[in-house]
């Protein structure tokens, strides 16, 4: 039987997963790409945690994770937007080269 | 466990993986989708089909497209200049990312409420679902259709800019 610990097991390692992508790769796309992985670990925690919880028919986790979903979207616009602009910009999108803030 | 939970954590691992790993990105993209696709089995194995067809229509529908997108706007089909495997910063990132995932692991190994089974008959209709965002919810509800729309805007004026200062 797939108990809780299972899906809280595997959603962890999908986070470090995307945390890993998130602070290795030098191209903006793949680093907002590992940031959703990262979402998407956090949202099967949450509906893991709904489906074994004590109060299933309060909807916590599904609305929480519909909510997740939503907020992911509009980071994924708003980040390849600025990529976009970035590339326009420095004529390179590697997270390396954007370093005019850097004293 | 069972063989959907086994099958399911391959296609989401392998493909989380690949999608951090692989050089060219609309293989790296195409990787992502399979992973959405994965994460999407496991919210109908939990009994949230509602979220499940959220997850495939907003991040494969939209996000990959957008992804994909991006990446052809910025004449960047193969990342170059990328580091090796077990380069210095490969490792480093190997350390952070194994430092949390341990962490994690910890805490969930000694949390006695985490062996637990499902419970059966746990079901969420998408009428109950609009009921509870309808009452309870409402105010974050009406928050993050804000946030969404102010988000909107803001990518198309973001993207904008710099065509009024090429004029």
């Amino acid at each position: 039987m797939t108990t809780l610990a299972h899906f809280q097991l595997l959603a962890s390692m999908l986070f470090a997963v995307g945390l890993f992508g998130a602070v290795t790769r030098r191209n903006a796309i793949v680093v907002l790409l590992s940031i959703e992985i990262m979402f998407n670990a956090a949202n099967l925690s949450l509906v893991a945690f709904w489906r074994y919880g004590p109060h299933p028919e309060q909807l916590s986790g599904v609305v929480f994770a519909i909510f997740g979903i939503t907020i992911a979207a509009a980071e994924a616009a708003v980040g390849l937007a600025l990529v976009i602009v970035i590339y326009r910009y420095y004529k390179s999108i590697e997270v390396d080269k954007m370093r005019s803030l850097k004293g | 466990m069972d063989v959907t939970f086994i099958i399911l954590s391959l296609i989401t691992v392998v493909g989380a993986i690949w999608a951090v790993t692989l050089r060219n990105l609309i293989h790296g993209v195409l990787s992502l989708v399979l992973f959405f696709f994965g994460v999407a089995g496991f919210f109908f194995y939990l009994n949230a089909d509602f979220v499940g067809w959220v997850q495939i229509l907003v991040y494969v529908g939209a996000v990959a497209i957008l992804a994909i997108f991006a990446i052809m706007l910025t004449h960047n089909l193969t990342a170059k200049d990328e580091p090796g495997f077990f380069s210095l910063r490969w490792l480093t990132g190997m350390a952070i990312a194994a430092a949390v995932g341990a962490v994690l692991w910890f805490a969930i190994k000694n949390n006695a409420a985490m062996l637990q089974t499902a419970p059966a008959g746990v079901t969420s209709s998408v009428a109950d679902i609009g009921r509870k965002m309808m009452t309870d919810w409402v105010v974050p509800f009406e928050v993050v259709s804000l946030l969404l729309t102010a988000a909107m805007i803001g990518a198309i004026v973001i993207a904008m800019e710099q065509i009024s200062h090429r004029k």
